[in-house]
């Protein structure tokens, strides 16, 4: 049976969808987003995630165990007397996260499942696996769209929708903010305009960053015309991204960007000539 | 008129009472004395007529004067079970009845009364037409200020009522301030208002038909309505400042078996949500076929973080209700008491929140007396079932030879009492109790312990959870049963079993029950106050609860379990069969205000307050958490694990976020108050 890692199940995720949602977020991603606001997703491996607010230095995490789960992190993770240490990232098994999901389905009229991450294709067999285990249920698969074209054509396949995560337009810029080069997920792009599922572009808008206008017109244009497109959601930047950075015992390199009062410099006029509808989160 | 509301401008009225001293009462029946202070109370009001307002009555003496001077009070206690503070509470008059007749008819059917009746009766009877005259007393004197104001809405609406029944909705709103306010005076208190919308339905109806009223100024009117009920309020405080029982329910099923949600309810929730006050506090009756609407229109309200509207469910009460006795069409009728109980208006003197059992108590001692010699986990339960029902039988027995202080007046308000020329407060048509179940998850999870890792898996000794009990239990194994699984409202089979089986054997324990009215006694799963007064008298519990916290309020998870999420809280606490523990008791449920952001939110809160209806839940409360709570997490983070703020297209655990978040988190709440 397909398993994979997942790091966190949150029910009624009111934005990540239509209607009422189930989100299951797959651990591992092949992108390193400066303004990733889920770093415990990054990594495959399940990692410690430690709240410092509430702990009071008894230092009992500290002492030696004999847990064979503790092992790996070096630190007891059933000690803390406030529940503060968790691990992030659990192996699950498709079919009975699926069956488990599909329980749900009574609060899901007009709403479903959605798998996030992390990115989900990167563990593939896991992800089709869930996706034909919750067969009948609406599903969304948000993807950063950095897979190879056969995947991605699966998922686009299997799922109910697609959210696809555009972060820039420019290889080379995408490449500084992320880690990659986006060719991989434009070609994934020109598949999503060329068929009829319908999809969803998100992007994040970091002040500076990706939220120059030519790179919004680069959308647009990019965008224009696309028959199954539902809308395009920007996503607000905003300095809560870092939270849990020190949880994950992880440095935050976008600390400085000051996103308060962040007004997003949209170009309606290219969104509305490429007959574009936009939404902002 | 709400600023100088808020701001108490119509306090500058009170002044202290100047009454006699209760001693001045002997010789009276406690009847008469009631009637004495009530027309004493009545006539050292002094009419103020405030700015702009066109619905009057405003409390301008402080206190209500004693019917039982200090030593009489305290040789009745001696010899009677006094619940709370001896008066009548808690229950539902019949307004409509009232304001439809006008206190003329009413007066007359009491003074038709007398013919035929012996000594007692007349003394009530003649006590109900005193107060009735007390009430048009006051109602003249308002009146001619009015005049002398010259506020004509005013003057015009007391020539008529209370005389004569309401015939216009103005009519009828300043009818039932006039009742109200009197009941208050009179000494009940926890005075609720029951099914609003039904019983002003007629008024409000033929004025919308006549064109006297348009949407827009009957929304005023019945802001400056709503706006009445927090005039006095300070007046009236229960265990805290606002627990004061005026409760308001709206929707649900009519007398004919058909729902009915009206443009008065509509109206009702726009201007709760639009005033932004605590009263009347808003209940919906909801049930399967109820349109989505109603539950958009709750939301909103939600939205605006009061911490109600409070949703019941028809499908589940009338039948749980019909269980327990009352008749169909009294069943359909029914309302919330105070805060959740469900009673019967016009018609029932229940007490619903009589006892209270201390579940984890209960397991507790079953684990230190019981556990030993208990071969399995059935043997286990078996005990702990026995001692739930000696404690419900104990409870019961405690409660003997109640007295209530007289309530003519209220008598006068609930059906039937002048005709059987009885007061109400020697019982109407219903008389049962109510038991409240506390710390009910907090119970379960402990069971659920026993169940699973003394006898399932043996990894707990009895030994080891007898010290727990004792609170003798070492940090490592506290710390493990604190955060193992399962807990219930994570929709595991082995606690939503647990607990289907705890309520069904708390519907059990009381069902053979008599109360010392003839009544019986019903099971509920609210908490009030005990889930403090009770987890004082609970050492540490196999669930991982410590010592000195509070029990999760009502019927909610144990305030450190950080369930999965709403479905599965929803999924968990909708297993039980409410029909049988229909006493009342919400789930209550906390989302930060941030998911109610856009309008995708509010629609996607009402459709989950849908789901809970129709996976049969009994009644549900929904919280949008405000600042105020988010500064007691921050100095309490274990007891507000589960609140929820919404970051950045994503959101997070409250507690779980570093200070500077948190801190960031609150000074953006403040700048959207």
């Amino acid at each position: 049976m397909a398993t994979g890692i997942v790091f966190d199940i949150k029910e009624f995720a009111v934005h990540d969808g239509p209607g009422i949602r189930t989100t299951v977020f797959l651990k591992g991603c092949p992108l390193r987003c400066l303004w990733c606001h889920n770093p415990e997703g990054m990594d495959v491996r399940p990692q410690l995630m430690v709240s410092e607010n509430g702990c009071t230095h008894c230092g009992r995490c500290r002492q030696p165990c004999s847990h064979p789960e503790c092992r790996p992190f070096g630190r007891c993770i059933r000690a803390c007397p406030q529940g503060l240490i968790k691990v992030a990232g659990r192996r699950m098994d498709a079919e009975e996260l699926a069956q488990e999901l599909t329980g749900q389905v009574r609060f899901f009229e007009g709403g479903g499942v959605t798998v996030s991450g992390g990115e989900p294709t990167m563990q593939p067999d896991f992800l089709f696996g869930l996706l034909d285990g919750l067969a009948g249920v609406h599903t969304i698969v948000e993807t950063c769209g950095y897979t190879e074209e056969e995947i991605f054509r699966k998922v686009t396949e299997k799922a109910s929708m697609v959210y696809l995560d555009i972060k820039h337009m420019d290889s080379g810029i995408h490449k500084k903010l992320t880690g990659k080069g986006n060719e991989q997920i434009q070609r994934n792009l020109s598949f999503l305009l060329s068929q009829e599922k319908p999809f969803l572009i998100r992007m994040p808008l970091i002040p500076g960053l990706n939220d120059g206008e030519e790179n919004l017109r680069a959308l647009a244009k990019r965008l224009s015309g696309a028959g199954a497109l539902e809308r395009v959601e920007f996503l607000l930047y905003n300095p809560f991204a870092g939270a849990k950075y020190v949880m994950a015992g992880m440095e935050y390199p976008l600390r400085d960007v000051d996103g308060d009062n962040y007004i997003p410099p949209i170009p309606a006029d290219a969104f509305e000539k490429a007959g574009v509808k936009y939404k902002i989160l | 008129m709400l600023e100088a509301s808020r701001r108490g401008d119509h306090h500058g009225y009170r002044k202290e009472g100047q009454f006699p001293p209760a001693e001045t009462l002997a010789g009276l029946t406690d009847m008469e004395r009631v009637t004495e202070r009530l027309c004493q109370v009545l006539e050292a009001e002094e009419p103020p007529i405030l700015p702009d307002e066109t619905i009057v009555y405003t409390r301008t003496v402080r206190g209500l004067p004693p019917v039982y001077t200090d030593e009489e009070w305290e040789k009745i206690k001696e010899t009677h079970f006094i619940h709370e503070q001896g008066r009548v509470c808690n229950i539902s008059p019949d307004y409509g009845r009232v304001i439809q007749n006008g206190l003329d008819k009413e007066r007359e059917n009491a003074a038709r009364m007398l013919e035929g009746a012996d000594k007692t009766q007349t003394v009530f009877l003649r006590c109900v037409i005193r107060s009735i005259d007390a009430v048009l007393g006051l109602a003249g004197r308002y009146r001619a200020a009015a005049e002398k104001a010259g506020n004509r809405a005013a003057a015009e609406t007391l020539a008529r009522v209370p005389h004569k029944g309401a015939r216009t909705f103005r009519e009828a709103l300043q009818f039932f301030r006039i009742l109200h306010f009197t009941l208050w005076c009179e000494g009940e208190y926890h005075n609720t208002v029951g099914r609003f919308d039904q019983y002003m339905a007629p008024y409000f109806k033929a004025d919308m038909e006549a064109g006297r009223l348009d949407e827009e100024s009957a929304l005023e009117l019945i802001e400056e309505f709503f706006l009445t009920f927090n005039r006095d309020s300070d007046l009236y405080p229960g265990i805290q400042q606002g627990d004061n029982g005026q409760s308001m329910v709206l929707g649900g099923m009519g007398a004919d078996g058909k729902e009915v949600y009206s443009l008065l309810l509509k109206l009702c929730l726009e201007a709760s949500r639009e005033l932004q006050v605590i009263d009347p506090k808003i209940n919906i009756r909801a049930g399967s076929e109820t349109p989505i609407e109603v539950y958009e229109k709750g939301t909103e309200l939600t939205k605006a973080g009061l911490g109600f509207p409070q949703y019941c469910n028809d499908d589940v009460v009338i039948k749980g209700l019909v269980g327990c006795g009352y008749a169909e069409e009294d069943a359909r009728d029914y309302v919330v008491a105070a805060c959740w109980e469900f009673i019967v208006p016009k018609v029932g003197m229940d007490i619903p929140n009589i006892g209270a059992v201390n579940f984890p108590r209960l397991v507790n001692d079953a684990v230190l007396e019981d556990l030993e010699g208990a071969p399995d986990f059935e043997s286990f339960y078996g005990k702990f079932r026995e001692r739930l029902g000696r404690e419900c039988e104990r409870i019961n027995a405690s409660i003997h030879d109640l007295y209530m202080i007289p309530a003519p007046f209220m008598s006068l308000l609930m059906d039937g009492c002048v005709e059987r020329r009885r007061d109400i407060s020697l019982g109407g048509r219903y008389n049962n109790y109510g038991f409240h179940g506390v710390g009910i998850s907090t119970a379960v999870d402990s069971l659920a312990v026993v169940q699973a890792s003394v006898y399932g898996t043996g990894e707990i000794t009895k030994g080891q959870a007898e010290d727990v009990v004792r609170g003798k239990g070492e940090e490592d194994l506290l710390t493990f049963l604190r955060y193992r699984e399962p807990k219930f409202g994570d929709n595991n089979a082995i606690t939503n079993e647990l607990a289907v089986r705890l309520l069904n054997d708390f519907g059990e324990a009381v069902k053979g029950l008599r109360n010392g009215r003839g009544g019986c006694v019903r099971a509920g799963t609210g908490s009030a106050m005990y889930y403090l007064w009770y987890a004082d008298q609970v050492d540490d519990t196999l669930s991982g609860h410590r010592k000195g916290e509070a029990f999760s309020a009502n019927y909610a998870p144990e305030l450190f379990v950080k369930s999965k999420g709403p479905l599965s809280v929803i999924e968990s606490f909708t297993k039980p069969d409410f029909t049988r523990v229909v006493n009342g008791g919400p789930l209550t449920m906390e989302f930060h205000s941030t998911v109610f952001w856009d309008g995708d939110g509010v629609g996607k809160v009402a459709r989950l307050v849908q789901q809970f209806i129709r996976h049969g839940g009994h009644q549900l409360q929904l919280n949008a958490v405000n600042r105020e709570k988010l500064l007691a997490a921050q100095k309490e983070p274990e007891k507000y694990k589960n609140l929820i703020v919404r970051i950045w297209g994503w959101s997070a655990y409250f507690v779980e976020l570093d200070r500077e978040y948190q801190d960031h988190v609150i000074s953006r709440q403040n700048f959207s108050v």
